[in-house]
C-alpha cells in the first residue's frame, strides 16, 4: 500500500478582502477533496485565477483552509509549530526567481533552509553541495544569484528545498517567466527530483507539455477540481480541457483533429501513429 | 550591462588580507582608525602611513585601484589643507601678501591632516576591497552579537542588511526597466526645472514601490517556507575561525599601537 | 519608398571602452516595411530587446543610424522625441509601468505627453480602451485594483493610444495561460487589421510568430542569424535548433514524417493546415 503524503479533505479558502466592495468574497477554492500519494509527480493544471497557486499555498500551510482540512503526512497546520514541521516535509518554490533568494552568494542561499533547521554547519556544507551538484549549479556556487539566467536562478531555488531535505517538492508555476532553454532545464531538474531522488512533486503550471510529463494530472477551474487523471486520459479529452480554458500539445490536436487516436502525448508517438497509417518507413 | 554590477568594492585576490577573518579585519580596521587619530608626530604618522603602504602592498589590490578609491575626497583633501595653511599661523614666516600669511606651523599642519586621512581612506577602503558585503555584514553580526544582551536584536539588522545587499541590483535593474517603459511612453526626464522634474518622476516612483512591496509580500511567504523564524536556533553553515594570521595581524596593530605612543612620546606634537 | 524602420550597420556595446566590452548587437542591417508584421525571435541575450530599444531612440547606436520613415532619428534632438510616438514600444510585463490613479489618467500618459488636446487625447483614449476590451466603468477605477490579465491589456491600451506607425511588442503573452495567450494574438492580429500600422513582436514562442508574421527576424550572438518568410526561416529547423530555438512541434512532426519517406510538404506551422494536409492523404489511402 502506498503512503499518502498530503491530504485534503472538503478544503475550501476564501481570502480575506478588507474592502466592503464585494458583499460575498468569492470563495478561491471550493470542497477541494485531494490525495497525493509518496513518490508521485503530480501536474496541478489551470488558467489564470482557476486556484491552482491557492492550492499549492494550502500545501505547505502557508494559508490555513477556511473550512476542511489539510494534511501533511497525518500532521495538522493549527498551530505555529506544527506549521514549521509541515514545512520540514513540504517545500515550495515559487514563480518569481528573483524573490525567493535571500542570499547574495549562491552556496549561501541554498544553505539558508538548513541554517533555519539548525543543521550542524559541517553537515550543511554537504547538503549543500550535494543539492547544488543534483540541480548542476555546482560550479556557480561563488557567484551572485542576480548575475544567473532565470532558469539557473530557479535552480538554485530548488536546491534550496533538496538542501533542507524534505520528502515534498511543491513548484507554483515555476517557469512561467522563464524562456523555453530555462524552461527545458527547469523540467528536466524537476524529473530528476522525481525519478531519481524519490521526492513527491506537485507541479502547479499552465504549460500543457509540461503536465503531460506527470504521474497524474488535476484539472483546476473556479476553484474546484474538476479533472483527476493520468495525462493520457486528461489529454483525450480535448474539448473538455478546452471549455476550462487549456490547450492540449500540438500532437495530441493534431490525432484528435484527425480521428486517429485520443490522447497522445509525444511527437514519438504521433509520428509512429501517422507513419503507420501512411505506410512510412521505420 | 546593468545587471552586471558589483555592489561594494570587493576585489576578488587570495592575498593573506582577502583570507583573514573578516571580524579580526573589522576589528582592526577600527583599531587602526582610532591610532591614526591618537598619532602626534609625524614619526608616529609615519609609522602609519607606512603601515597603510604595506598592508596595500600585501593586499595585491592594484595601486590604481587604491588611488581611485582616493578621488572622491580629493576635493575634501584640497580644502582642508587651504584651511589649515591659511588659518594655522605660528612659527616662521614663509610667505606673505597683504593680511594672508603662509606659516611653518600652517604647512605643517595641512601635511599632517592630508596624510592623516590619505592613511585613514587607504586603510578602510582595503577592508572593503578585501572583503564581501556579505562576509562583512556577517562579521558585523557576530562582532555585534554581545549587544544582544542590551535586547539589540543584531540578527535581525544582519538579516536586513543582507537582505538590501541582495536586493539593490533587482532593484537597479527594475528602476532601468521601468525608466524606460515611461521614456517610451513619452516621459520627459531630462528638462524642465526642479519642480518639473520632481513630478516627472512620479510615473518611475509609483511602479517601483509597488513592485517593492511585492517582492517584499512575496520573499516573506519564500522565508517562512525555508522554515526561517528569525535568529533562535539558526546554525551557519560557515564558521568563522580565528588562525595564525589573524592572531599574527592583531599583533602588528598591536605593534603598530605601541610604535606610535613611543614616537608620540620622543617626539615633538605637531599639533 | 521609404521603410517604416531602416538600420544601417548598427553597433552597440555594453560596458564600452573597458576590458569587459561585449558587442549586444552588431552589424545590424534591417529593413522593416510599413504594414507589415515582423516577428524577431531569438534566446535570452541574443539582442533582441537591445535591438527594439533602437527603434524609438531609448538606446543610441555606438555605430550606425537608425532610420524611421527614411529620417535618421538621431538627426536631432526633435526628431528622437518624435520618434518615441512614432514607434510605440511595449515592454514585457507592462502591466508594471501602471501608476496613475485611474485607468484613463494612465492610458492618457502617453498622448498627454504628445501635447495634444484635451479632446483628442479623450477620444483617442477611449478607443484605445475599448480596442483592448477594457470595460467602460473601469476607466475610472484604480489600475491596482484589475485582475492581472486586465491590467496587461490597459498597460497596451497605453501604448496604442499614442497610434504609433510602428508598434512593438516584447514577449506580450508572456505569463499568460493558453485562453490569455490566444486572446492577446487575436487582438494584436485585430490591431493590424483596423489600423494597417506596422506591428514588430519579439517572442520565443515559434508558434506564435508562425502565424502571425510575414517576416521574421532570428538574432544570435548579437547578430541577424538569418531573415526571411516564415517559410524560408522555419525550414532551417536544425540551425534554429541549435540557436536553442525550437521548430513548432507540428513542422517537428512533418519533418520526420517526411524523414520516413512519406512525401508531406515541409511548410507546415500550424495544426489546421496540418489536419487538412493529412486528413486528405488518409482519405485518400483508405478511398483506394
Amino acid at each position: 500500500m502506498s503512503e499518502k503524503i498530503i491530504e485534503f479533505e472538503n478544503v475550501s479558502f476564501v481570502y480575506d478582502t478588507d474592502e466592503e466592495e464585494q458583499a460575498e468574497p468569492k470563495p478561491a477554492l471550493t470542497d477541494i477533496n485531494l490525495e497525493i500519494e509518496k513518490g508521485e509527480f503530480v501536474a496541478v493544471l489551470g488558467h489564470n485565477g482557476s486556484g491552482k497557486s491557492t492550492l499549492a499555498k494550502l500545501c505547505n500551510a502557508i494559508f490555513e483552509p477556511t473550512s476542511g482540512k489539510v494534511t501533511v503526512k497525518g500532521i495538522v497546520a493549527d498551530s505555529e509549530e506544527k506549521a514549521d514541521e509541515i514545512r520540514r516535509i513540504v517545500g515550495m518554490v515559487f514563480q518569481n526567481p528573483d524573490n525567493q533568494i535571500v542570499a547574495t552568494i549562491v552556496e549561501d542561499d541554498v544553505a539558508f533552509g538548513p541554517e533555519n533547521l539548525g543543521v550542524e554547519p559541517k553537515e550543511i556544507r554537504r547538503r549543500v553541495d550535494e543539492a547544488l551538484k543534483s540541480v548542476n549549479m555546482y560550479e556557480f556556487r561563488h557567484r551572485e544569484p542576480h548575475k544567473l539566467s532565470g532558469g539557473q536562478k530557479q535552480r538554485v531555488a530548488i536546491a534550496g528545498v533538496i538542501a533542507m531535505q524534505t520528502e515534498c517538492i511543491v513548484l507554483d508555476e515555476p517557469t512561467a517567466m522563464l524562456d523555453p532553454m530555462g524552461r527545458a532545464e527547469v523540467m528536466q531538474t524537476v524529473k530528476r527530483l522525481n525519478k531519481e531522488m524519490g521526492i513527491t512533486v506537485v507541479l502547479v503550471t499552465h504549460f500543457m507539455d509540461e503536465a503531460v510529463q506527470a504521474d497524474r494530472v488535476i484539472v483546476m477551474d473556479s476553484g474546484r477540481i474538476v479533472m483527476n487523471g493520468k495525462p493520457r486520459e486528461i489529454f483525450s479529452r480535448v474539448d473538455a480541457l478546452r471549455s476550462h480554458g487549456l490547450d492540449v500539445p500540438q500532437s495530441t490536436e493534431l490525432c484528435h483533429r484527425l480521428g486517429i487516436k485520443e490522447g497522445v502525448l509525444s511527437v514519438d508517438e504521433c509520428v509512429d501513429e501517422l507513419a503507420r497509417l501512411l505506410g512510412g518507413a521505420r | 550591462m546593468i545587471r552586471d554590477i558589483t555592489i561594494g568594492q570587493y576585489y576578488p585576490g587570495k592575498s593573506v588580507l582577502h583570507r583573514l577573518d573578516p571580524r579580526v579585519k573589522l576589528i582592526t580596521t577600527f583599531w587602526l582608525i582610532i591610532v591614526i587619530f591618537l598619532c602626534k608626530s609625524f614619526f608616529s604618522l609615519g609609522l602609519i602611513a607606512l603601515t597603510a603602504v604595506i598592508t596595500a602592498a600585501i593586499s595585491r589590490v592594484p595601486p590604481k585601484m587604491i588611488l581611485k578609491s582616493l578621488k572622491p575626497i580629493v576635493i575634501i583633501l584640497i580644502f582642508t589643507a587651504v584651511l589649515n595653511v591659511f588659518y594655522v599661523q605660528g612659527g616662521e614666516t614663509y610667505f606673505q601678501w597683504w593680511k594672508i600669511a603662509v606659516t611653518e606651523k600652517g604647512v605643517n599642519t595641512a601635511v599632517f591632516t592630508m596624510v592623516r586621512i590619505i592613511s585613514l581612506v587607504i586603510i578602510s577602503s582595503l577592508l572593503t576591497y578585501t572583503t564581501t558585503p556579505t562576509m562583512l555584514t556577517d562579521a558585523l553580526e557576530r562582532v555585534l552579537s554581545p549587544l544582544k544582551v542590551f535586547k539589540i536584536k543584531v540578527h535581525t539588522l544582519a538579516m536586513m542588511m543582507t537582505l538590501a545587499l541582495r536586493f539593490i541590483p533587482t532593484l537597479i535593474e527594475e528602476i532601468d526597466r521601468i525608466m524606460n517603459a515611461q521614456k517610451a511612453r513619452g516621459a520627459d526626464l531630462e528638462s524642465g526645472g526642479i519642480i518639473q522634474r520632481a513630478k516627472a518622476l512620479v510615473p518611475i516612483f509609483v511602479p517601483l514601490m509597488v513592485s517593492s512591496f511585492r517582492r517584499a509580500y512575496e520573499l516573506a511567504f519564500a522565508m517562512t517556507c525555508r522554515c526561517y523564524t528569525g535568529g533562535e536556533g539558526r546554525t551557519r553553515m560557515k564558521q568563522m575561525k580565528l588562525c595564525l594570521r589573524d592572531f599574527a595581524a592583531i599583533f602588528f596593530c598591536a605593534a603598530v599601537t605601541a610604535g606610535v605612543i613611543v614616537l608620540n612620546f620622543y617626539f615633538d606634537a605637531v599639533i | 519608398m521609404s521603410y517604416a524602420i531602416e538600420t544601417v550597420g548598427l553597433n552597440h556595446y555594453y560596458s564600452k571602452g573597458t576590458v569587459q566590452q561585449v558587442a549586444a548587437i552588431q552589424d545590424i542591417n534591417i529593413q522593416i516595411e510599413k504594414g507589415s508584421l515582423v516577428g524577431i525571435i531569438g534566446h535570452t541575450g541574443s539582442g533582441k530587446s537591445t535591438l527594439i530599444s533602437h527603434f524609438n531612440g531609448l538606446l543610441k547606436p555606438d555605430s550606425g543610424k537608425v532610420l524611421v520613415d527614411g529620417v535618421d532619428i538621431w538627426q536631432d534632438k526633435e526628431t528622437l522625441r518624435n520618434s518615441r510616438f512614432k514607434v510605440g514600444l511595449c515592454f514585457q510585463y507592462p502591466e508594471y509601468q501602471l501608476f496613475e490613479e485611474t485607468v484613463y489618467k494612465d492610458i492618457a500618459f502617453g498622448p498627454k505627453n504628445m501635447k495634444l488636446s484635451e479632446d483628442e487625447i479623450k477620444s483617442r483614449v477611449l478607443r484605445a480602451a475599448a480596442f483592448v476590451g477594457v470595460k467602460p466603468e473601469h476607466l475610472e477605477k484604480s489600475p491596482f485594483d484589475l485582475s492581472g490579465g486586465e491590467k496587461r491589456r490597459v498597460a497596451i491600451a497605453g501604448v496604442m493610444s499614442m497610434e504609433p506607425e510602428v508598434l512593438i511588442f516584447d514577449e506580450p503573452a508572456a505569463g499568460l495561460d493558453p485562453r490569455g495567450r490566444k486572446s492577446l494574438i487575436g487582438m494584436i492580429t485585430e490591431y493590424r487589421k483596423q489600423t494597417g500600422s506596422t506591428v514588430i513582436i519579439v517572442s520565443h514562442s515559434m508558434e506564435d510568430i508562425a502565424c502571425m508574421a510575414d517576416k521574421v527576424i532570428v538574432m544570435n550572438n548579437a547578430r541577424v542569424a538569418m531573415q526571411g518568410s516564415v517559410d524560408e526561416v522555419y525550414s532551417r529547423g536544425e540551425e534554429l535548433r541549435s540557436m536553442g530555438l525550437n521548430i513548432p512541434e507540428i513542422t517537428e512532426i512533418f519533418a520526420r514524417l517526411r524523414a520516413r519517406g512519406i512525401d508531406v510538404p515541409a511548410s507546415v506551422y500550424t495544426v489546421e493546415q496540418g489536419a487538412a494536409i493529412l486528413g486528405s492523404l488518409i482519405n485518400g489511402r483508405s478511398g483506394k
